[in-house]
């Protein structure tokens, strides 16, 4: 909870003025932030999905970090428990705004942000990835049933060389402040990589309940439970021994 | 050769290889479960004891272990669990294995009891012990198996007429889980009725009069305190969380997410409707009547109603989850004697059950995983599963043997 709060009074993105500062500058060059490319993508059906993040870049002879800021509407929820079991597990990283509700339905609940801090694979210079777990929330029932659908909006994404504490300037980018780090301890500049070529939204369908069957569902239900309810009063009222 | 076969059968259901047998089945898996945990991505530890670590944690950092989202189950759970902080992450599976084969040594004790030949004691007990859903169950991390050995040791000690440990002990069960309240009547009914036998005469004042013998006022005096005590001292510690996540919340709860319960897709669908509170009500009533009637009809053999008013209890709850199954599976063993069903008509009844459960299952995975629209089929897989369970009841009770005042009587 601590972490969460502490996320919450730093986590701010304002756009600094880099050009102004005087300490060494290093990083790569302009032209090699054209080479950087994000997808994203939506796995697996139902109310258990994961999100895939994948950020190609040429490879440069500094590590570069990578943290995508993804939007979450309060049709969704990320499972802060699972996403620490899965640190542990996989090394996953990821920072939530708020606490968030496991429970509560869509319309009782509201949206959050996540910090998703990409970690580089495994034999392949130049790609860095994660894959986060995300979860449906019931949804009010609908007039007809079917699906309701929940669009996720395309995420940002800011990028750090690793070993520079400033950024160069002059880049067609914006820097941001962000926590540097998943420990969420300092914050760091961050350049905001403009102009990707992310849909501007991915889209879930959840299932919902079907509002123009609430008469014959509760007359249904009602019904069952009586002749049940029945059979055992009698059952119950043969035999027992009063 | 065959004698050499029936001898090693006799020894296997001999109560301490038995017993062995069940513990390291258990433990068995216990281990398996580390490994699968940490190769697999199909974890084999249940969500719920991660809560309960998690819980434990918060409490020895001096905090509530309700900071803990969805731990609603009372304090002492997550004291008891503090060596899974502080000695080995797996103490508390350790903890619900033993709780589990020790329930099987107190259904051995009740069924011996009941008049059975301790070899036919051990096999029945064997019905617990090498059962694959206690099995499952416990060595996942679920609590279950705490809640059995309470309830279990209850019975044990009234069938020895120790008043005050089963008042102890029902009064801890009913502090750890609601569901042991739905026991109190017949408890009561049985206390009355069997510590004083001559008041076997009708009428209301009688009745009432019997309500008011010793053994009942030291049972209900004792269960309240360690009820009542244990209650005050965790609101004094973590105040109103602690009564709303270990009671409140069990008995308003209207969970919409699809789960066993018959009144699943009417609760989701009416959620805020103005006749929300009134169809609550009326989904209440059958439980409850039937409960009291049951009480009322099987309180000479207790286990017999603790199994009907559970059971009862279960299949018209709100809510209903897989692991409710477990709070009246662990009575079987105790009735299967008095069952005067065939083989077949068993394995029939089995089958039934099973079906009931398989049937919801699949339009459940195909909701939850795969995203199909099958709400109807999941609603009509509960009321299935209803009729199926309320079947499987109505066998058993008519063809039930139960135990009655006038044959205790004689026994004594």
């Amino acid at each position: 909870m601590l972490l969460l709060h502490f996320a919450l009074s730093v986590f701010r993105l304002t756009p600094c003025e880099a050009s102004q500062k005087d300490e060494v500058i290093c990083g790569p060059a302009s032209a090699w932030f054209e080479s950087v490319d994000m997808s994203v993508d939506v796995a697996k059906r139902g109310f258990h999905r994961e999100l895939l993040y994948e950020v190609h870049h040429d490879p440069t002879p500094q590590a570069i970090k990578a943290l995508v800021i993804q939007r979450l509407p309060s049709g969704v929820y990320m499972d802060q428990y699972q996403l620490a079991s899965l640190r542990e597990d996989t090394g996953l990283q990821v920072l939530l705004d708020s606490a968030v509700s496991l429970e509560d339905p869509a319309h009782m609940s509201s949206g959050f942000s996540a910090l998703v801090y990409l970690s580089p694979a495994d034999g392949l210079p130049g790609l860095l990835q994660a894959v986060v777990p995300v979860h449906g929330r019931y949804h009010r029932p609908s007039s007809s049933g079917g699906w309701e659908r929940v669009y996720i909006e395309g995420p940002r994404l800011l990028l750090r060389p690793e070993s520079c504490e400033t950024l160069p300037s002059g880049l067609p980018h914006r820097v941001v402040e962000a926590p540097c780090t998943v420990q969420n301890q300092s914050v760091c500049s961050w350049l905001e990589i403009q102009g990707l070529q992310v849909p501007d939204s991915v889209t879930l369908e959840l299932p919902v309940g079907d509002f123009s069957l609430t008469g014959p569902v509760c007359a249904g239900t009602i019904l069952a439970t009586l002749l049940c309810f029945a059979l055992l009063f009698r059952t119950i009222w043969t035999h027992g021994i009063f | 050769m065959a004698h050499t076969a029936d001898h090693s059968l006799i020894k296997l259901f001999n109560l301490r290889v038995l017993n062995s047998l069940a513990l390291v089945i258990r433990l068995f898996l216990v281990g398996y479960g580390v490994y699968q945990d940490k190769t697999m991505v199909v974890k084999y530890t249940d969500i719920d004891y991660h809560v309960f670590t998690d819980a434990s944690r918060f409490v020895t950092q001096g905090e509530s272990p309700y900071n803990r989202s969805t731990y609603r189950y009372t304090p002492l759970l997550a004291w008891m669990l503090l060596p899974n902080i502080y000695a080995t992450p797996h103490f508390g599976k350790l903890l619900f294995v033993t709780c589990d084969v020790l329930s099987g040594v107190l259904l051995y004790h009740i069924l011996c009891l009941r008049g059975l030949s301790s070899d036919a004691a051990c096999r029945f007990c064997a019905l617990w012990l090498l059962n694959p859903l206690p099995i499952g169950v416990s060595t996942r991390g679920n609590a279950e198996a705490l809640l059995s050995l309470l309830v279990l040791a209850t019975l044990l000690c009234l069938e020895l007429k120790r008043f005050f440990m089963a008042a102890f002990f029902y009064g801890l069960s009913v502090h750890m889980k609601i569901y042991p309240v739905t026991y109190a009547l017949p408890i009561a009914l049985y206390i009355s009725t069997h510590g004083k036998l001559e008041a076997q005469k009708r009428g209301v004042f009688r009745m009432l009069q019997r309500l008011f013998n010793k053994e009942l006022v030291l049972f209900a005096a004792v269960a309240g305190a360690v009820f009542f005590w244990l209650t005050l001292a965790f609101y004094c510690l973590y105040g109103w969380d602690s009564l709303h996540e270990t009671y409140l919340y069990h008995l308003t709860r209207r969970d919409i997410r699809h789960n066993f319960s018959p009144y699943f897709y009417m609760i989701y669908l009416t959620a805020e409707s103005q006749w929300s509170l009134v169809l609550g009500l009326v989904s209440f009533l059958p439980q409850l009547v039937l409960v009291l009637l049951t009480s009322l009809a099987f309180h000479a053999d207790l286990p017999f109603c603790c199994f009907l008013n559970t059971a009862i209890f279960v299949s018209f709850n709100k809510v209903c989850t897989s692991q409710y199954f477990l709070w009246y599976l662990c009575f079987l063993p105790l009735i299967l004697p008095r069952l005067r069903l065939s083989k077949k008509q068993g394995v029939g009844l089995l089958l039934l059950w099973f079906a009931g459960q398989g049937l919801w299952l699949m339009p459940a995975y195909y909701l939850e995983f795969e995203g199909h629209n099958t709400f109807v089929y999941i609603w009509l897989a509960g009321l299935l599963f209803l009729f199926n369970n309320s079947f499987i009841m109505v066998q058993i009770i008519s063809h039930y043997i139960p135990e009655t005042v006038q044959q205790r009587k004689k026994t004594e």
